[in-house]
């Protein structure tokens, strides 16, 4: 089998459970900053078992994106050793930057709230709230500068075939950095909010326990849906100009793609240069969900005196419809990363010339297990979502108070 | 400048192995068996810090990458299975541990426990093998790629494979012995204080297999320091076992971080000015200057690290200092 098809497969499986996950984390983490900082100035208590539960929820969602984050790092160099030989140099610095300005605080942050419960001041406990969700974003911004680079290459010459970085501040004003960013975040709070509508949908329609709570997680999840599907199209629409000049072979034909070819043919050789029809059909479908989502609004004025609980069915279309933004997010990702190819840094990199030099026995060995691997941990992790869910806000582990201290060992009554 | 990012590196590489160490040794003395409340407990000794050991893995990776792209995919490609296995390691442990707790019934916790003891095994030994593949040289032909993944598979880098699984062990029993309740610490002192001469007896093993093998000792071009940090490492795992009989947790600990850091010096120093030896050619061989990359990326890197490694280190310090001291019944358990 052909390696290079083989690590684009494994990239395309490892991103894609990868970004299932981080849109959730991105988007819940930024409900949960509301909820536990509208604790602490109130002082409800209704609000800090809204940060258990929903807390709960995204700290189990986050175990895969950094399982998988991490894989998809290491993959950079096992499987794509090219990338980081010819443009290393300039796509390595946002990487690195995204790795200490953004995850190794995030992780570390996370790792003392989930502790700091009753442990650390309120005030400190909201704060490591506030920066994780903080270095989220910094995170999501960086690697979407990075992304940005090889969508459309600026800042860098070429010497002696390799690379360097000559002005960065080109990286951070790339026009392909802006709205993709603006689109990714609208996406992420799409997801986390229609999550959060969705699961206190259900609870409602089964008349658990917990009415006035999940009311407000529904009210709360279905009006930040509501406002990022907005900025969602809104951010959507406004790449195609941007996209569509700087790359015009991504949305098919025009004087401009034939222009581009017939100059790529001359630099680089005879070749296909134009992407497969798969990322066309992707954005064709994407675009019909976010439609679909954008009715959603209309859902939102039923809100009045709870007028969308009493009448059952839109808690339904809200349950039915969360598969929605999970299968959009794929497809614009396909839209994006797909129609960039056969490039891996657009019009300076082929793809098969990033691909490492390793057997296709190992390369596939590599596929399968880690497909094989992320996906069954992929699988487990939503089982283990869903019946959290399920199980209500009674009494999460999360932020569990510890029992009165009668004996020195910690106990399994805290199972 | 490339000096100062190669020492950056390695210092995020070693802590990563001082601190990761203790999560896979303490997942690795799961194996043990023992009540389920008495695998819990050595869990949430190291609960808080989990999160925050691995992102040194995950910032060593960043700096590489940016700082050292050739390098990056050179080694991570030529060591292809080691990192494969490693790799695999982490992500098991880093799934298992975080998600043991979350299904109700003991049967489920038990399965993830074995999830956490195979990957902690699997890390232990591809960082093993990550280091000695370093040190024995890989095969990097003139055009700048390393030929094949055969030459990994030696004696000597499953020497020291085995090794670090072995500090990794002594690095997790000990551990244990400063975080868990003081009723519970003889048993895990004594173990880690068993568990030094098997220590000793790997690197020991080690240390002969590579004084045989010629990539090794065509590789290593400061045999001195090598054998200075060897001695200080075996010095390291002494101290251990003594302060580990006189109850004095907090040396033993230094001592086995010590011994866990220094093979990281140890391979930095012996190499030096090369970082990836080749047994093939040796003008092909990379060194530290030559692996950097260019002028403007590194001194852009330098003007953001200046700042904000001495944050990283504050956030990560005032973690170690708002849960210091041993875990009690009070102590907040989630994992």
């Amino acid at each position: 089998m052909d390696p290079l098809l083989l690590a684009r497969l494994q990239f395309a499986t490892t991103t894609s459970i990868h970004f299932l996950f981080v849109v959730v984390t991105l988007g819940l983490v930024t409900l949960l900053v509301a909820l536990q900082t509208a604790g602490f100035i109130t002082g409800k208590p209704v609000y800090e078992r809204l940060t258990r539960f929903w807390g709960q929820l995204y700290v189990i969602n986050y175990v895969l994106g950094i399982a998988t984050g991490i894989v998809m790092e290491f993959q950079f160099g096992l499987n794509w050793s090219g990338l980081s030989r010819y443009v290393g140099n300039v796509f390595g610095a946002p990487l690195a930057i995204e790795t200490l300005v953004a995850f190794f605080l995030e992780s570390t942050f996370l790792g003392m709230w989930i502790f700091g419960w009753h442990r650390l001041r309120r005030g400190v406990h909201l704060a490591l709230l506030w920066g994780v969700a903080l270095t989220a974003y910094a995170s999501a911004f960086w690697i979407m500068v990075a992304n940005a680079w090889l969508q459309h290459p600026v800042g860098y010459e070429v010497r002696d075939g390799v690379a360097h970085l000559t002005d960065f501040s080109a990286l951070l004003t790339n026009p392909t950095l802006t709205f993709a960013f603006g689109h990714v975040v609208s996406a992420s709070l799409v997801t986390g909010g229609m999550l959060m509508a969705a699961v206190s949908a259900w609870h409602l329609i089964r008349r658990t326990p917990d009415f006035a709570l999940f009311r407000k997680s529904l009210r709360l999840g279905l009006l930040t849906f509501a406002v990022a599907v907005v900025f969602l199209i809104g951010f959507g629409f406004a790449q195609f100009g941007p996209v569509g000049e700087l790359q015009p072979t991504k949305f098919g034909g025009g004087a401009d793609r034939d222009a581009l070819v017939a100059e790529w043919t001359a630099r680089f050789g005879p070749g296909d240069y134009t992407p497969p029809t798969l990322s066309n059909v992707g954005l064709g479908f994407m675009i019909l969900i976010g439609m679909a989502l954008f009715f959603g609004i209309l859902v939102v004025p039923l809100l009045w005196r709870d007028w969308i609980i009493r009448l059952q069915f839109p808690l339904w279309l809200i349950l039915l419809a969360v598969p929605l933004p999970f299968v959009a997010v794929i497809l614009g990702w396909i839209a994006r990363e797909v129609g960039r190819q056969p490039w891996v840094a657009y019009g300076l990199l082929p793809t098969g010339q990033a691909v490492s030099p390793v057997g296709p026995g190992l390369m596939l060995t590599s596929l399968i297990g880690f497909t094989l691997l992320l996906g069954t941990l992929a699988v487990t992790n939503w089982v283990l979502l869903a019946r959290h869910a399920a199980r209500g806000a009674h009494d999460p582990a999360l932020g569990r108070p510890p029992a009165p201290d009668t004996d020195t060992r910690p106990h399994p009554v805290f199972a | 400048m490339e000096l100062a990012w190669y020492a950056l590196l390695g210092l995020f590489f070693a802590t990563y192995l001082v601190l990761g160490g203790y999560d896979y040794g303490v997942g690795l003395l799961l194996a043990r068996g023992g009540t389920l409340a008495a695998r819990r407990a050595a869990l949430t000794a190291v609960g808080p810090f989990f999160l925050g050991n691995e992102v040194w893995l995950v910032a060593a990776v960043g700096i590489l990458f940016g700082a050292f792209p050739t390098l990056e995919g050179e080694l991570l490609s030529g060591l292809y299975p080691a990192v494969l296995g490693a790799l695999a390691g982490v992500v098991l442990v880093t799934a298992g541990v975080q998600l043991r707790s979350r299904p109700r019934a003991g049967s489920a916790r038990a399965g993830w426990d074995r999830v956490i003891i195979a990957g902690s095994v699997l890390a232990a030994l591809g960082w093993g093998a990550v280091l000695g593949g370093l040190l024995q040289g890989v095969p990097l032909t003139a055009d700048g790629h390393v030929a094949g993944v055969g030459h990994l598979f030696t004696p000597f880098v499953a020497a020291v494979a085995l090794a670090t699984l072995a500090l990794v062990a002594v690095q997790g029993a000990t551990f244990l012995t400063l975080r868990l309740p003081a009723a519970d610490t003889p048993s895990v002192a004594r173990l880690a204080r068993r568990l030094v001469p098997a220590a000793l007896a790997a690197v020991a093993a080690a240390t002969l297999l590579g004084l045989l093998s010629d990539r090794v000792r065509a590789a290593v071009a400061r045999p001195l320091v090598a054998v200075l940090l060897l001695s200080a490492l075996v010095a390291a795992l002494l101290v251990a076992r003594t302060a580990l009989g006189r109850g004095r947790a907090g040396v033993a600990f230094t001592a086995t971080s010590a011994a866990l850091a220094l093979p990281v010096a140890l391979i930095g120093a012996a190499l030096w000015p090369r970082v990836l030896v080749s047994t093939v050619d040796p003008a092909a061989s990379l060194t530290v200057a030559d692996a950097a990359a260019s002028g403007p990326t590194l001194s852009l890197l330098g003007w953001l690290a200046l700042p904000l490694v001495p944050a990283l280190l504050g956030f990560q310090a005032m973690c170690w200092w708002v849960f210091r001291g041993r875990t009690d019944g009070r102590a907040p358990v989630y994992w």
